[in-house]
């Protein structure tokens, strides 16, 4: 028993900065998933097909030569174009939040097979932005701790900004209550569209940085991404809380963190990679149960709560 | 100034279950001018509210404020000049926010937002004063969520917001009838001193004949989409409950016996 313990911890220590590095990245996606769950009240999962768009689009851009940074910027726009066809489905033809992203993932798949021509795609020893960290030898775990952790601390502080000007919170409104938002001057389709659009760049992004991260770009890299992503939310929203904007916004980078530590911890110890999906549906279910269970055994309540 | 002109609406147009809410209907509110709109339920009184709000397109007929045709604008930008307290205070606020954004998002209503912080120190304090005004204590609340709020004072948060800005036309849609009857009163009270002091333009639908005659410069009743009865001037001063629920149809009795 404490040979397991200790080999289960050495294993996971070894793997503490490279997990790091990854969660950073992927806190990206969290924060695209967290944006319009919580801020626009628009259940989206445009996410698992906009961060491999974005992955899929760096990784040509770059075998083709472009500079990795410019690459990201056009993995942003391209990710930012598909949220806006997401919310534009749903405003435009009523089609639920939810199967408006499942159409838009589904034909994201085909034009990401497109963009690439291929399945995958190495881009393995071309530049990355990671080239570019201060202090530290490229390639290692630290150069890429260093930029996505610049790269998210910026986006942190511009949308703590953002959502607390005018323009911001107008956007917020749009998600608290539709009809009174309106009612106060603000479009709500200026501001889905804006909001669901920002949040697919995010997606995208993080997938752009994760193809220059491992070196090569996957049509099937977006998979169960969106569970992972909600997986790490709950837990930073249950760390952190969400009752301020600075709070929910905090939640998916400590929840990203944490998220991705535990699941390391797991495989160290032993889980089947194969098992993940199944851990993490598990637990995502368990932390949306909660609330009810606390209620007590009331069951499902009246559907009109129930809210698009 | 505001105008419905020969203003129609028809739900369920070709079936079985037609029905004309709004039967040309014409009205004309003076600027400055408190008109209280009562009537038996399917009278047509909500879809006049929303069709002047936007919220609801007309199938002909136009509305007019203050001589500009608004019928084909959209809500949104109807809002730079029409603000709107709901019956349901649920719908009047954004139940996540503070009251200090909610009285954000309606100061911005007639201006265009910009990438400057929203709730400075003037604005906070200004807010103070305003909410101060209703006595409730709101103002020492200014970062607490709405949700928090019971109901009335999420309903009188709700008015403040409205009346705030001078809006060219204030409409209330049966606001205190959701309310117990003391904070009924309150709101109420609130309501004819705000609307007084800003000279609104002001349209009330109510189910309150009480209150019918008691505030407002006319009252009008709708039946059956059209305008059945008004009542403005002297004659106003005179009207009685019960000679209003004479207005009534024998159909909507029903409402006497509720009253």
């Amino acid at each position: 028993m404490m040979e397991f313990l200790s080999s289960t911890f050495t294993s996971y220590v070894a793997l503490v900065p490279v997990t790091l590095a990854q969660s950073l990245i992927l806190a990206f996606v969290v924060m695209g998933i967290m944006i319009p769950f919580r801020t626009l009240h628009f259940p989206d999962l445009t996410s698992e097909g906009a961060y491999p768009l974005g992955g899929c689009v760096a990784g040509v851009l770059i075998a083709a030569g472009v500079n990795p940074a410019l690459a990201i910027v056009a993995a942003l726009l391209c990710g930012f174009a598909a949220g806006c066809c997401t919310a534009l489905i749903h405003l435009r033809f009523r089609i639920h939040t939810l199967l408006a992203g499942i159409l838009m993932m589904t034909m994201l798949y085909s034009i990401n097979l497109r963009i690439m021509g291929k399945s995958n795609l190495s881009i393995f020893g071309t530049g990355s932005v990671f080239d570019w960290a201060p202090f530290v030898t490229p390639g290692f775990p630290a150069a890429k701790i260093i930029i996505a952790g610049i790269i998210g601390a910026a986006v942190f502080v511009a949308l703590n900004w953002f959502f607390k000007t005018e323009k911001g919170t107008a956007m917020r409104a749009v998600g608290a209550n539709p009809a009174m938002a309106e009612a106060q001057g603000i479009s709500v389709w200026v501001s889905t569209i804006g909001g669901v659009g920002l949040a697919s760049a995010f997606s995208a992004t993080s997938g752009a940085l994760m193809v220059q991260s491992q070196g090569f770009a996957d049509v099937n890299m977006g998979l169960g991404i969106l569970i992972n992503g909600l997986a790490a939310l709950m837990i930073g929203e249950a760390i952190v809380g969400k009752h301020s904007v600075f709070r929910q916004l905090l939640a998916p980078f400590v929840g990203a963190i944490i998220y991705y530590q535990l699941v390391s911890l797991c495989l160290a110890a032993g889980m089947p990679p194969p098992d993940l999906k199944l851990a993490t549906g598990l637990f995502v279910l368990a932390m949306l149960a909660l609330p009810s269970l606390k209620r007590g055994r009331g069951g499902a309540p009246a559907r009109e709560k129930f809210r698009e | 100034m505001l105008e419905i002109r020969s203003a129609r609406k028809t739900f369920y147009k070709g079936q079985p279950d037609e029905k004309i809410a709004l039967d040309d209907l014409s009205l004309t509110l003076q600027t400055g001018e408190f008109g209280v709109v009562i009537g038996s339920n399917g009278a047509g009184k909500s879809t006049m509210l929303n069709a002047v709000s936007g919220a609801m397109p007309l199938d002909r007929g136009q509305i007019l404020i203050n001589g500009d045709d608004v019928t084909n604008t959209p809500v949104h930008k109807r809002a730079m000049r029409i603000a709107r307290v709901f019956q349901d205070p649920m719908l009047g606020t954004a139940a996540s926010m503070t009251v200090a954004e909610n009285m954000l998002l309606a100061e911005l209503r007639s201006k265009s937002r910009t990438f400057a912080c929203g709730l400075n120190a003037k604005r906070l304090s200004d807010y103070k004063e305003r909410l101060s005004i209703l006595g409730l204590g709101l103002e020492n609340r200014l970062d607490t969520r709405v949700e928090l709020l019971s109901g009335g004072q999420r309903q009188s948060l709700s008015l403040i917001m409205a009346v705030g800005g001078s809006p060219d036309l204030l409409l209330l849609d049966e606001h205190t009838a959701a309310l117990d009857p003391r904070t009924a009163d309150l709101v109420m009270g609130a309501t004819v001193r705000a609307v007084d002091a800003l000279k609104l333009t002001t349209l009330m639908v109510t189910h309150n004949m009480q209150h019918a005659v008691d505030y407002g410069h006319r009252v009008i009743m709708l039946d059956a989409g059209k305008v059945k009865l008004e009542i403005g001037g002297e004659e106003k001063a005179d009207v009685t409950v019960a000679k209003l629920i004479d207005h009534f149809s024998v159909k909507s009795d029903a409402m006497l016996l509720g009253a």
